[in-house]
């Protein structure tokens, strides 16, 4: 596998904002990659610096081995499908798909059957002579993607393609713009603010935030061992809950904090005792039992269900969120008791959020002595 | 009564109420008085008949005497020559201008701004300051022409036959620019963004983009613009007034400033009314025009 994009050290200044903060970013050729990250997070300045519509301050970017930091947009060999899917308003649907051709001196009947082809595979055979106000948004983001298709181009950018279109056709595109990507082997990189988007399409997410990568990885690894506790809130529907904690006496345990009470778990290694650090449980990691029978009892708040899972928040401070499939019998008001398997656990540092690994007993920071422990119910 | 009362303020009524108000507006200010010179132009009309509707009608006699005039010819192609070049000066400037602003360096908008004052301007007030720009023996046009080597001698422009039509072409583009240029201003404001991101991605160069995105979306502007600068030239009488007068000898006459000059000079109304006859079907076309291309307006 060869590498199709390579940002070196990338920054990006507007006046004094600084905007992208040293990117480092190697994609292989093949590779489905997707931007996630908060609004204003840089994720989109991150790939309109790819496409070459915006200029990076300092770094060094690559495509397919060639040094793109000075190359013009239109010399770079990338296509781009917009939020806004920015279809030419003037054209038909197949003027809109032969334009890329017909700039490049293409002939006439040579780009009408290149088109011809590409809509056949997106299904707008029968659209071809139509302007694109005559469209319904999956038809225009249809004709965006074949846009970008037709070109054959070095590497497919994606603009958070699927933010116009209602929830079923957004999931139905994901399905699509991947089967499309897989058949093509093409290289794509995709911006979405839908972290659902991002670990459903791609084989490599990048975590945005502020303008600094928080992590990037498989999918599956982020959400299992995510870095630091904002990519563990990000990662995962419903979010993760974070309760302050701080490592028992005994080293193999955390007492997690509710205000008025806490709850003592282990954590299956040791830790310095009376280490401050935040304890987080994935909702669909927690299992509900009999009182009395888990690691702690919680009374419950608000019960929600949607028919194939129940959502309960646990009335405590801070609040609990708990998934179980199908329908439990707890209602507001009952004392339940939850288990968490200590593998399932995840600490981090209360003061910089890194990720903390039980497994190997390490600890950054000095423990916090002053901590009274005294009077923790079990 | 009470029905028809209360249509009136609450229901069908006051949106009849409010398309009446305007169209009574126009049929007593612009459609009779119209209508009234359309009659008059088959009439006899002289200074004793002036006073009462009932007139001898004359058929076409008043459209074929103006053809057999002398000058007829060379008015309506004064006013052909006049119309075209001012449009197309307008148009040319103002577009060079508003993509010149478009291009929005600091200050582009105050300067852009500044521009507009050329359009409020009396078009008498122009003519009087043209009048000295133009000026044969120490006009600032003639001197600017002479240092810079393009003309030898000085040009009378006002008072020779042959640059006397130019004088109000010039004065018409410096006057009619600004509002060219704002328009396509507005025009160009209005194509988003990212259709021309889209297009640099495809491989397109600036000129290529200028032809294949901003041309193409500019078009009902251009109509409408166009339409707007034809309908705009036509009505140009104070230029004429305060530069030429029409002359020397018809040289820089033109159909509007002719149809007063017979009218209210030589007191031939009916031969105004039906040079303005002949100027309403023109003036028609180009509503046409604008209409049209206002009501085609491609976004996307």
């Amino acid at each position: 596998m060869t590498l199709q994009i390579e940002l070196n050290g990338v920054n990006k200044f507007y006046g004094a904002f600084h905007a992208l903060k040293d990117i480092n970013l190697a994609i292989e050729e093949g590779t489905f990659v997707a931007l996630v990250g908060p609004s204003g997070c840089g994720k989109s300045t991150l790939l309109r610096s790819l496409a070459g519509l915006e200029k990076i301050s300092t770094g060094e970017m690559k495509i397919a081995g060639a040094r793109m930091n000075d190359v013009p947009p239109r010399k770079r060999d990338v296509a781009m499908v917009f939020q806004s899917y920015a279809l030419y308003p003037h054209m038909t649907v197949e003027e809109n798909l032969t334009y890329s051709l017909r700039i490049r001196g293409v002939k006439k009947a040579e780009a009408r059957k290149a088109a011809e082809e590409v809509a056949a595979t997106t299904g707008l055979s029968h659209l071809m002579k139509r302007y694109p106000r005559e469209l319904s948004g999956g038809q225009r983001q249809r004709v965006a993607m074949s846009r970008a298709i037709i070109r054959h181009p070095k590497a497919f950018l994606f603009d958070e393609p699927l933010s116009n279109l209602d929830a079923a056709l957004r999931v139905h595109m994901r399905k699509e713009i991947r089967a499309l990507h897989d058949r093509l082997n093409a290289t794509s990189v995709y911006v979405t603010h839908d972290q659902i988007e991002a670990m459903t399409m791609a084989d490599h997410v990048v975590v945005m935030r502020d303008g600094i990568i928080e992590q990037q990885g498989r999918p599956l690894d982020l959400y299992d061992r995510p870095a630091n506790k904002f990519v563990a809130g990000f990662i995962g529907s419903p979010a993760m809950n974070f309760i302050p904690a701080i490592v028992a006496d005994d080293g193999a345990q955390v007492v997690l904090d509710f205000g008025k009470t806490q709850a003592k778990l282990a954590i299956g290694s040791r830790l310095s005792p009376g280490t401050s650090l935040t304890a987080g449980i994935r909702p669909e990691h927690i299992k509900i039992v009999a009182e009395g029978q888990g690691a702690f009892d919680v009374p419950v708040g608000i019960v929600e269900s949607t028919g194939s899972a129940t959502f309960i928040t646990s009335a405590t401070q801070p609040e609990l969120t708990i998934v179980e499939t199908g329908r439990g019998g707890a209602k507001s008001g009952d004392i339940i008791g939850l288990a968490i398997e200590p593998a399932q656990l995840h600490l981090f540092d209360t003061a910089t959020g890194r990720r903390i690994e039980p497994q190997s007993g390490q600890v950054g920071i000095e423990p916090l002595r002053h901590l009274h422990l005294a009077g923790h119910a079990s | 009564m009470k029905r028809i009362l209360a249509s009136v303020t609450d229901g069908k009524g006051f949106d009849i109420g409010l398309v009446l108000l305007p169209l009574a507006f126009l049929f007593i200010m612009s459609g009779l008085p119209l209508v009234y010179n359309v009659v008059m132009s088959f009439q006899e009309v002289d200074m004793f008949s002036l006073g009462s509707f009932v007139r001898p009608f004359v058929g076409f006699k008043n459209y074929v005497d103006l053809f057999s005039q002398p000058e007829t010819r060379p008015i309506l192609l004064n006013t052909a020559l006049f119309v075209s070049s001012s449009i197309a000066g307008q148009f040319l400037i103002g577009f060079g201008l508003a993509l010149f602003f478009w291009m929005n360096f600091p200050g582009a908008s105050w300067l852009r701004g500044l521009f507009l004052v050329s359009w409020v301007m009396p078009g008498l007030v122009v003519g009087a300051i043209w009048n000295w720009i133009l000026s044969g023996d120490f006009g600032v046009l003639n001197f600017f022409l002479r240092e810079t080597g393009v003309i030898e001698g000085n040009i009378f422009w006002r008072s020779d036959p042959n640059y006397s039509l130019w004088a109000v072409i010039i004065a018409n583009i410096w006057l009619g620019t600004s509002f060219n240029m704002i328009l396509l201003s507005v025009g160009l404001s209005g194509i988003p963004k990212d259709l021309y991101e889209a297009a640099e991605l495809d491989g397109a160069n600036a000129l290529q983009r200028f032809f294949t995105i901003t041309l193409p979306m500019m078009r009902s502007t251009i109509g409408a613009i166009i339409a707007l600068g034809l309908i705009f030239t036509l009505q140009q009488f104070d230029l004429f007034a305060g530069i030429t007068s029409g002359g020397p000898n018809n040289s820089s006459n033109v159909t509007q400033y002719w149809a007063w000059d017979l009218s209210f000079r030589q007191y031939d109304f009916a031969k105004g009314a039906t040079i303005s006859v002949i100027m309403i079907v023109f003036v028609m076309l180009a509503s046409v025009v604008y209409v049209r291309s206002t009501r085609h307006e491609v976004r996307g």
